[in-house]
Parts: structure tokens; sequence; C-alpha cells
């Protein structure tokens, strides 16, 4: 056995990258070669008119998705930052205070109600949106539109608007993320131990005081995970926005791009590559600059 | 004050109703919309459950509209996927765990950066890629985009798994002259079983749900996976047929509906690093 240590110790060098070596080249494949290709295009003119002679042009195009004010970039930025926070504070909120009401003790029904409300989740997403698009916001067949008509008020074109289609893409939004932070909120509230409670009865203190004094900090750490998660989702998010008022041929007429959809349109519908590959870097190197951010926020938590 | 008591639990059960009514309501609505008959439904007096109950839209939608087809060819890129997708990530993150080796740390913090890059935004690129090799409007181009976006997600998921795996029982069968392939065949993955099927479920559906790169590489509707032919069904805001679209959508939900259900006890367990999710 002996003699053969040497061999043993060389091949046991390479059998890690050996092993994992598929994986990092499918990874190298799909996630960094585009990576690379789209930074490369971001420098070019690549457009309809120059698909194949197209040229370096610098950096004109980052010039013209962060100064040019028209370009609708930053106004596709800003709204979705105003998209990520509104959400996020909604869900947090409506989160707690359903998973607050279902931890009370004489819920009997709570794990039915815990399970039907999980339901949104477990849909897929794209059939869920399409089903509110022509079952709820539909002027002809949507639910929204007849019981508007059956109390003799005026029905709305509800995706055409620009505020009123945010807000249905919101309405959307919070009814497919909900569950996911309904059940790790009760998970959160549930490892909340009752003696701090106890304690805190024997002193007097009001439901209020409870909430802020003992619940908010104790599920801090447990949920943290979870909101930096959907912050990237709910930033990322694509399908509802894109399904509900951008498909192509049907579009509603309202103007609520995001970054994605605004990258997506520029790249699949105006076919200006060049420009649309810019804004993707710059959205990559936003995402990144959160990833290590809140990486760093979190690995100080746990120690 | 007993009263007072059961007053509050009967408001608070009233509360819960009304959520899960919301939260079951459009899925309510295709349901009964599914059973109906007529594709005219501005008749006034609408109720949830159909008058003239009928399957015909479901007879409809499989035998007029490829449906059929379709759930074949989202199965075969799903279980395709699925397969070669374990196949690749669980020796990536047998290695990632068990051994160390140079360059292992900083792969593993490049994959969190590479994942933060949008899905969607890549899709051009790998157009640009994949049509000179012919694998535009192939299934084995989509194959590898779907293997490819899953990867990062796989590797970790398991690998944080296999990270909480003690190695006692490891260094016992090694110094018994077990090989890595032994090992992981007979010690690993049975006890890493909660994330591999969590894992195996998120890919499963992740390829069941996914429309966009299917309706831009797919062309010709003999090709679409279920998810870009019930895209292609939709009623827009004047024509089309809800009803049909309504059964369609229901029957292309009920598989990811009995895989969720399956998965959900192993969810929490199984998921490591959520972080990796979309």
């Amino acid at each position: 056995m002996k003699g053969s240590d040497p061999m043993d110790k060389k091949k046991i060098r390479w059998m890690p990258y050996a092993y994992s070596a598929p994986s990092l080249i499918l990874i190298a494949l799909i996630v960094i070669f585009p990576i690379l290709y789209t930074a490369y295009i971001s420098l070019t003119n690549m457009n309809i008119y120059n698909w194949f002679d197209f040229k370096i042009i610098g950096l004109k195009n980052y010039k013209t998705a962060l100064f040019m004010l028209d370009s609708g970039f930053l106004a596709a930025l800003v709204r979705t930052i105003v998209w990520t926070i509104s959400n996020m504070i909604l869900q947090l909120f409506i989160a707690f205070g359903l998973a607050s009401l279902l931890n009370n003790n004489s819920l009997k029904l709570k794990n039915l109600y815990k399970t039907i409300l999980m339901f949104p989740w477990a849909m897929p997403g794209y059939v869920s949106i399409l089903l509110w698009k022509t079952g709820m916001f539909n002027s002809r067949f949507g639910l929204l539109n007849q019981w508007l008509e059956k109390l003799g008020l005026q029905t709305q074109v509800w995706l055409s608007g620009d505020l009123s289609a945010f807000l249905s893409c919101m309405t959307v939004n919070l009814w497919l993320a909900l569950p996911f932070m309904i059940m790790i909120m009760d998970g959160a509230l549930q490892s909340v131990s009752k003696s701090y409670y106890e304690y805190a009865d024997m002193n007097g203190a009001n439901p209020l005081e409870k909430t802020l004094m003992i619940t908010v900090p104790l599920i801090k750490p447990v949920i943290g995970p979870a909101v930096i998660i959907t912050i990237f989702t709910t930033f990322k998010q694509f399908d509802v926005i894109f399904l509900l008022t951008q498909q192509a041929g049907a579009k509603t007429g309202a103007d609520i791009h995001t970054v994605l959809t605004y990258a997506y349109e520029n790249a699949f519908i105006t076919n200006n590559y060049g420009f649309s590959s810019a804004i993707s870097i710059i959205i990559f190197a936003l995402l990144i600059v959160f990833t290590l951010a809140t990486r760093k926020r979190l690995k100080e938590e746990v120690q | 004050m007993k009263k007072r008591k059961i007053t509050r639990k009967i408001i608070l059960n009233i509360f819960f109703i009304m959520c899960c009514f919301i939260a079951l309501l459009p899925i309510l609505y295709a349901f009964s919309v599914s059973f109906n008959t007529s594709n005219s439904l501005v008749d006034s007096d609408f109720s949830f459950i159909p008058k003239d109950f009928t399957f015909k839209n479901y007879i409809a939608v499989i035998m007029d509209k490829p449906l059929l087809l379709w759930f074949k060819n989202s199965s075969i890129l799903a279980v395709s996927t699925l397969v070669f997708s374990l196949g690749v990530a669980i020796p990536a993150a047998y290695a990632f765990s068990r051994h160390r080796f140079k360059g292992r740390k900083t792969i593993l913090n490049t994959l969190i950066l590479l994942n933060a890059f949008p899905a969607i935004l890549s899709m051009f690129a790998i157009y640009r890629l994949l049509s000179p090799l012919g694998l535009i409007n192939t299934k084995l181009g989509l194959v590898i985009v779907y293997i490819g976006t899953m990867a990062i997600f796989a590797l970790w998921n398991l690998k944080g798994y296999f990270d909480t795996v003690p190695m006692g029982i490891e260094e016992a069968a090694r110094i018994d002259g077990a090989s890595d392939f032994i090992i992981a065949k007979s010690i690993m993955i049975p006890l890493a079983k909660p994330s591999i099927i969590v894992t195996a479920v998120m890919i499963l559906i992740y390829v069941w749900n996914e429309y966009i790169y299917a309706i831009t590489f797919l062309t010709g509707a003999d090709n679409y996976t279920l998810a870009a032919g019930l895209y292609s069904l939709q009623a827009t805001e004047t024509s089309g047929n809800w009803p049909i679209f309504a059964a369609a959508s229901l029957m292309v939900s009920l598989p990811v509906l009995i895989m969720f259900l399956f998965a959900q006890k192993h969810m929490v367990s199984g998921l490591t690093v959520g972080g990796m999710k979309g």
C-alpha cells in the first residue's frame, strides 16, 4: 500500500477538478459566456441596422443609459426601486399580520388555512399571472369589471393607465409572493420562546411594546435571509410586468418598464442590442454590489 | 368575557376564510369557467358553480389543441434536464464539500456573484452561441440552457447540504478502502435525500414553468413546451377562448401542484441556500 501513496496523492489532487468539470463547463457556457459577450456587445453599436457590420463605439451606450434622461433607463431604474421597496414593505407588514393572527391559540383550523394560503406559491407563476390577466383584469371576461357592473359602476381598463397598471402588477406580485413570506414569518414567530412574553406580561407590557421589544428583534435574524432573497426576486421580477402589460402584440399601453423589461424590450422588440447589453451590465453591477453588501451584513449577523 | 372571546373567534375565522377566498380567487374562477358551456360570460348573474356543467372545454383542449404533444415535449425536457443536472451537480457538490483544492473558495464565491446576473438577460448571447451550432429550435439546445441556468443553484444547494452530513461514517468507509464513487452512492446520496429531492423538484418546476426561452427559441406549435403552448392559447382583451384557456391552464398546473405538495415536507430541510432561488 505504501508504495502507491504518491500516485494516490496525485490522483486525489486532480479528482475534485474532474468531478466538478462538467458542471463548471456548463456554467462557463450558459452563465459566464453570455456575461462576457454582453459586456463586449455593450461597447458596440450593434442594432437592427448594424447586425453584421457593428463596430466598437466605446462607452457611448453607457453614457446614453446613465446620463441621457430621455433614454428611459433612469426612469425604469427609479420605478424598479419604488416597485421593490413598496412591494417589500407591504409584504412584510401583511405577512407579519397574517402570521401573527394565524398563531392565535384559539384558531383551530390553522393548518387548513395555512395550506390554502400556500396555494398561490404552488401554482406555476406564469399560469397564475395569465389567469389574473384574463380572469380578473380583462375588460370583457374579468371578474373585477363584472363586479363593478353589478354595482352599477363604470368599468375600468385596468392594465392601460400607468398607475392602475402598476398597482395591478403590484397586487398580482403580492398575491404570488405572500405565501412564501407568510411561511417564513410563521416559522420565525414559532421560534420565539413563550417565556419572553410571560416575563413581559408580568412587567405589565402592552401588546405594542411586546411586538416592538420582543417579537421584532427576535424574528429579525430569522427572517433576514428570506427578506434579502425576496428583495432580489422582486427587483428581478420580470414575468408579472411583462405578461400583464408588455407581451408582444398585446401591449396594453401602460409604460411601467422596470429595468429588466426595459432591457428585454431593447434587445428583442426594438433590436437595440448594444444599448440593451449596456443596460444588462449596469443591472449586473448593481446586483453584484447589493449581493456583496448583504453577504457581508449576513456574515456579521451570524457571528 | 366568554362571549367576547367567541365573537373574536368568529371574526378571526371569517377573516381567514376571506383571505383563503382571495388566495384561490383566480383559480376558482378559472375552474368554474372551464366547466361552463359558453364563451360569453357577460351574463349578469355569474356564479362560481357552473350552470351548464360540461367537460366540453377539457375535451376540446385535448382533441383540438396539441396539448398532449406539448405535454410530451415538456416531459422530455424536464426529465433530461433533471437527469443531466443532478448528474453533473452531485459529483461537483461532493468535490466542493469534501475536498480541499486550490481555487475552491474563489470558485464558490464567484458562482454566487455570477448568479446575480438575471438569466433573461443572457438570452441574446445564448442565442448567438447556439445558433451557429444549429441548436436553436431543438430540445437539446433548450436542455443545455436549462441545465446551465440551474447549475449554480443545484451545486450550491447540494453542497450546502453535503456540508451538514457528518464525516464520521465516510472516514470509516474510506479506511475500509471504499472509493469516492462507492461513498457517494451508498452513503452521501442516501443521507442527502431531502436536499436531492428538493433540488430535483426545483429543477422540474423550473423547466415546467419556463416560457420565455421556450417562446423565443422554439418555432412551430409542434415543438412547443406546455408553457409556450399555453402562452400561445391566451385570450386577449377582445378575442380568444377564455374557457378553453382556463381548462388548459388548470391541466398544465396540476403536475406542478402535485410535485409541490410532494416536496413540501422536505422544503425547509432541503433548501440550504434559498439565496440561489430564481
